[in-house]
């Protein structure tokens, strides 16, 4: 494998690769937050990888002849992934406490999913993984919706969104996936963005020298399913951040610590100003109650995490 | 090499263990879960050498035997009934990745109503899957098909996972004398997997099981799916022939009893099959030529073999242990499709019965003989019996009775 | 029977063209049959929606084969060999692209039989590509080469269609779909129905061979090949890089751009990779000395 694709270690911003380990030419939306997130965590990885894929959005990367794939992949089924990865994992340890397979033969099973069935259909099959304290990565692209159906509402969908069932914003409020993981006990868990890279290879390279189960959770802005124009992808990222919806955090041996507290926080209205599915929150008149109850959400949270 | 008393489960983990799989992936159903708790006994006991590990749904528990064997290693699995179709989007998607393994398929009854006792509707659910089928109608043949399936599933113009079949209760749980091969001839029948192309390593990157969007790729890959089930024709003889070569036991991809010269042949699987056996010799005791023709092999349909076997019979009685709603008895639809057009085509009389375990009584193998012949001699092909009694009726009657009942006042007066 | 295709990105209302037709033609007594048709890729891409018309229920179904009449909602779309909008195209087939350039400029690109007409775009529009009532213009246009549809059901099956867009916004539609509707009234009913079907040659079946199982399986064994999918096409807008401007911190603009298509050359400098990026303008977001700048992909072509 040429050198190129060997995985350096990332300190900083300067220290990411500049010949990409994911190909171009990918079906996915201009301006993914996504695929963002994927072809960061891919060039941190490196190829030594196999995807393995529930439904979602990323089904579509690899689509016969073409894949943006140095390394592996196999798509299994919306439901499914982690047992998937429980299949290739258990194989691989097989074959190599055989001797029926050289250890440098070795890969790195990372499940590849969307919040669809992270948050939902997956959530069976994801909880027994991590029971059985399967040694992989869990990468989850939270788009909030089902985007590859056309963004209709998921169990990460948050409260007010606007989505294709749910025209006048969303009822229900986003689950917290990040805190279901940590309920497990798993190995690691984190919460990344595409808009905050270092962050992101920092946690992503801690996550890939650990073994068990490990969740990368990452928010993935999404032009078409959010209704906002791709080249904001990057500044709806920060805000998301900088308003403490997103909160950057680590569970670890047993301890929740966040890598980034946003002080002062930006008030959130001007992250979901940006954005044409909380317009109903603006026009045709500001509703002042909905939008200070976000605020008052954000900030209960960050208030009790001292 | 003597013959053990073993029941259909065991049977099944001894076909798994001969065939030294590497790689177990298992959830609990009734009729089959005694086979995972003997792979799990003598895993742990380190009287074999496989790993089992328990999924937490029968979806998953297809996807991990699906991705393990993808990955290169020897992979089984077993299910029933109600987890075989939980896992059905899994069996409808797995052969396609062209990574063989085999699945035990302990039939059971489909809900509803929710029971426990066998018949083919769950496995026959699968028959569109791509999965090969093999039916099994002793507990001999339930330890040799493993061995065979295996064979079949990884021969290199085939290269599909196969589904055995043994009926619950009837084999799951009855005991017969089986002949357990010896280690060593089981692993020169059956030498160690070898996975081919289908494997993941750091060497070799893959993508697989992509999508395909546009229809003729689509169609492509279907249609290879097909064709090489269609190849397991051929194999499946060359597989069985080395087996009783190696073992002494044939077992034909269509056994066919008596049937040479019959002119009334039974036609149906699994393990009520040695019952219609029965009821061949008592109708040649009086004079009938009666036969059995059995498919083993369901998938791919042997359709050469069941031509060869039923034209020139005069009438043959399909007994369907199974039912398609609103259409009837799938074998039957199966083999008037098959025979269709062929000079010397029999009478076919249809019946459904065996569900949920019903028995199939010897006097009833005799009365569905006479009414094949009966249609046979009128030239009109009856009309497909559901097979039940008056007596039946009677039962099912007070049963509702109890249960449609007004609502019992406390202190148990009605 | 009509049988007429749209073509344009996605988002650029070529299924509502389709659906405005379609209802204006069911509106006049037609039996109708409307569908968009998309690949997997996203907004921006080509897509294409087609509409058939006939005095009887239509049996037909499917993509349209034959057309009598193509709109290309987008120019750029014209020789653009993926958006395949001359696929089926035959000498008496009408194409009518959307363009500022005459159809003379045109006649020489698309090299192909066909009757070839121009609608200009709405005077004043930046960039056609960008009015975002390319689409209705053209249901408009379309309406009047087939010589069946008055103007009250063109406006009747656009409010039909638009009904959820609000006074305002339906109302700018009628104007630019009448416009289109009036800008083909020297060539209306040009679009015949039903032109001869020229005889067909039997299948080409064959039996399909038995593959090995290393090729039978959607397996993709080498690596990178999306490489050959050229979604640079998807491109309305282009980002350049002003090297003048441009501090060489491509692990940056390389690292936010999330389709791999930001790499340093030998030199240090950041180069786009054309073939992929799909203007999504991320990289003129990031860059710390704003030395990236938006320019409309018609003009840097």
């Amino acid at each position: 494998m040429s050198e190129a694709l060997q995985p350096r270690p990332i300190r900083s911003l300067k220290d990411f690769p500049s010949e990409h380990l994911l190909a171009g030419g990918t079906p996915m939306c201009a301006g993914c937050g996504g695929l963002q997130v994927l072809h960061e965590v891919n060039d941190v990885l490196g190829a030594n990888t196999v995807f393995v894929n529930a439904a979602g959005c990323m089904t579509l990367l690899a689509s016969y002849p073409y894949t943006p794939f140095r390394g592996s992949w196999l798509y299994t089924s919306m439901a499914s992934a982690p047992a998937g990865a429980q299949g290739v994992r258990d194989a691989l340890d097989i074959l190599i406490a055989r001797k029926r397979l050289a250890p440098e033969e070795d890969l790195r099973a990372v499940v590849l999913t969307g919040d669809g069935s992270a948050y939902g259909m997956g959530l069976s099959a994801t909880s027994a993984a991590i029971e059985r304290g399967l040694d992989f990565l869990y990468l989850c692209y939270d788009n909030e919706g089902y985007g590859n159906t056309g963004q209709q509402a998921s169990g990460a969908t948050p409260h007010g969104a606007r989505t294709a069932t749910s025209t006048r914003g969303h009822g229900g409020a986003k689950k917290d996936l990040f805190a279901i993981w940590a309920a497990h006990r798993p190995a690691y868990a984190a919460t990344v963005i595409g808009s905050e890279p270092l962050d992101l290879a920092k946690k992503v390279q801690k996550a890939a020298a650990l073994k068990g189960p490990r969740l990368i959770l990452a928010l993935a802005p999404c032009p078409p399913g959010w209704d906002f124009d791709a080249r904001d992808t990057v500044e709806i990222g920060r805000l998301a951040v900088k308003t403490g919806l997103w909160p950057l955090r680590e569970y670890e041996n047993g301890r929740i610590a966040h890598t980034r507290v946003p002080h002062p926080r930006v008030p959130v209205e001007e992250y979901l100003a940006r954005q044409g599915r909380f317009r109903h929150l603006f026009e045709p008149r500001r509703d002042e109650e909905a939008i200070a109850a976000i605020q008052a959400e954000v900030d209960a949270y960050w208030r009790a995490i001292g | 090499m003597s013959r053990e008393l073993l029941t259909g489960n065991a049977a099944a983990a001894w076909g798994a263990r001969l065939a030294d799989v590497d790689y177990v992936p298992a959830f609990p159903i009734t009729p089959q879960t005694e086979i995972i708790e003997t792979l799990a006994r003598w895993y742990e006991g380190g009287e074999a050498p496989g790993r089992l590990v328990m999924l937490e749904s029968e979806h998953s528990m297809v996807t991990a035997a699906a991705a393990a064997a993808a990955t290169g290693v020897r992979v089984f699995s077993a299910t029933s009934s109600q987890g075989l179709l939980y896992a059905m989007e899994m069996i409808y998607a797995v052969p396609g990745w062209r990574a063989p393994f085999v699945l035990v398929n302990v039939s059971r009854a489909l809900a509803t109503p929710i029971t426990l006792e066998p018949d083919h509707s769950d496995v026959l659910a699968a028959r569109d899957s791509g999965f090969l089928q093999i039916h099994c109608a002793t507990c001999q043949e339930v330890l040799d098909s493993i061995l065979i399936a295996y064979r079949l599933a990884e021969h290199a113009r085939v290269r599909l996972p196969a589904i055995v079949n043994l009926d619950g209760f009837y084999l799951s749980f009855t005991r017969e004398p089986v002949k357990i091969p010896a280690a060593a001839e089981a692993r020169a029948f059956l030498p160690p997997f070898a996975p081919g192309e289908v494997e993941f390593r750091a060497s070799k990157p893959v993508s697989r099981a992509v999508a395909a969007l546009g229809s003729s790729p689509y169609s492509y890959f279907r249609y290879q799916t097909h064709l090489a089930a269609l190849e397991a024709l051929g194999a499946y003889e060359e597989v069985a022939r080395d087996f009783e070569r190696r073992f002494g036991r044939w077992h034909p991809a269509v056994e066919c009893y008596r049937s040479e010269d019959a002119e009334v042949a039974f036609l149906m699987i699994g393990a009520f099959s040695t019952k219609a056996r029965d009821a061949v010799d008592r109708l040649r005791e009086k004079g009938v030529a009666a036969g059995l023709v059995r498919p083993r092999l369901l998938r791919p349909f042997p359709q050469a073999a069941l031509r060869s076997a039923l034209l020139g019979r005069r009438a043959v009685a399909v007994v369907d242990q199974n039912l398609s709603m609103g259409s009837g008895g799938v074998l039957a639809g199966e083999l008037a499709s098959a025979l269709y057009g062929c000079r010397g085509a029999p009478m076919i009389a249809r019946f459904v019965g065996g569900l949920g375990g019903r028995d199939i009584t010897a006097e009833e193998f005799e009365a569905m003989a006479t009414e094949a012949r009966a249609a046979a001699e009128t030239g009109e092909a009856p009309a497909p019996r559901l097979l039940y009694t008056a007596a039946e009726l009677r039962e099912v009657r007070k049963l509702q009775a109890i249960a449609l009942a007004g609502p019992r006042e406390a202190g148990g007066r009605s | 029977m009509f049988r007429v295709r749209f073509h344009g990105r996605g988002g650029q209302g070529a299924k509502t063209a389709s659906q405005i037709l379609s209802s204006a033609l069911f509106l006049e007594g037609f039996e109708v049959q409307d569908a968009p048709r998309y690949g997997a890729e996203r907004r921006g891409a080509a897509m294409f929606a087609y509409v058939r018309a006939a005095r009887a229920p239509i049996q037909e179904r499917g993509v349209i084969a034959r057309p009598d009449l193509v709109v290309a909602i987008d120019d750029t779309l014209a020789t653009m060999p993926a958006a395949a909008v001359l696929q089926g195209v035959a000498q008496d087939t009408v194409v009518l692209i959307q363009s500022a350039e005459p159809a003379e400029a045109w006649r020489p690109r698309l090299n192909a039989p066909c009757e070839l007409l121009v609608l200009a775009p709405p005077p004043g529009a930046a960039a056609q590509a960008e009015a975002p009532f390319g689409g209705v213009r053209c249901a408009g246009a379309a309406a009047r080469l087939l010589g069946v549809v008055g103007r009250a059901s063109l406006e009747r099956a656009l409010e039909a269609e638009l009904a959820g867009l609000g006074e305002r916004l339906i109302e700018q539609n009628r104007v630019h779909a009448l416009a289109g509707f009036d800008a083909l009234a020297p060539h209306a009913g040009r679009v015949r129905g039903d032109a001869p079907r020229a005889a067909e040659a039997p299948p080409d079946w064959i039996a399909v061979p038995l593959d090995d199982a290393a090729i039978a399986a959607p397996d993709i064994h080498a690596t990178g090949t999306s490489a050959a999918s050229p979604t640079g096409l998807w491109r309305v807008l282009r980002p350049v890089i002003d090297y003048e401007h441009c501090k060489r911190c491509v692990w940056v603009c390389g690292t936010y751009c999330p389709d791999s298509a930001i790499r340093a050359g030998e030199d240090g400098r950041p180069n786009i990779d054309y073939d992929h990026c799909k203007g999504c303008m991320v990289c003129v977001t990031v860059c710390p000395p704003h030395a990236i700048h938006a320019v409309p992909e018609r003009e840097a072509a």
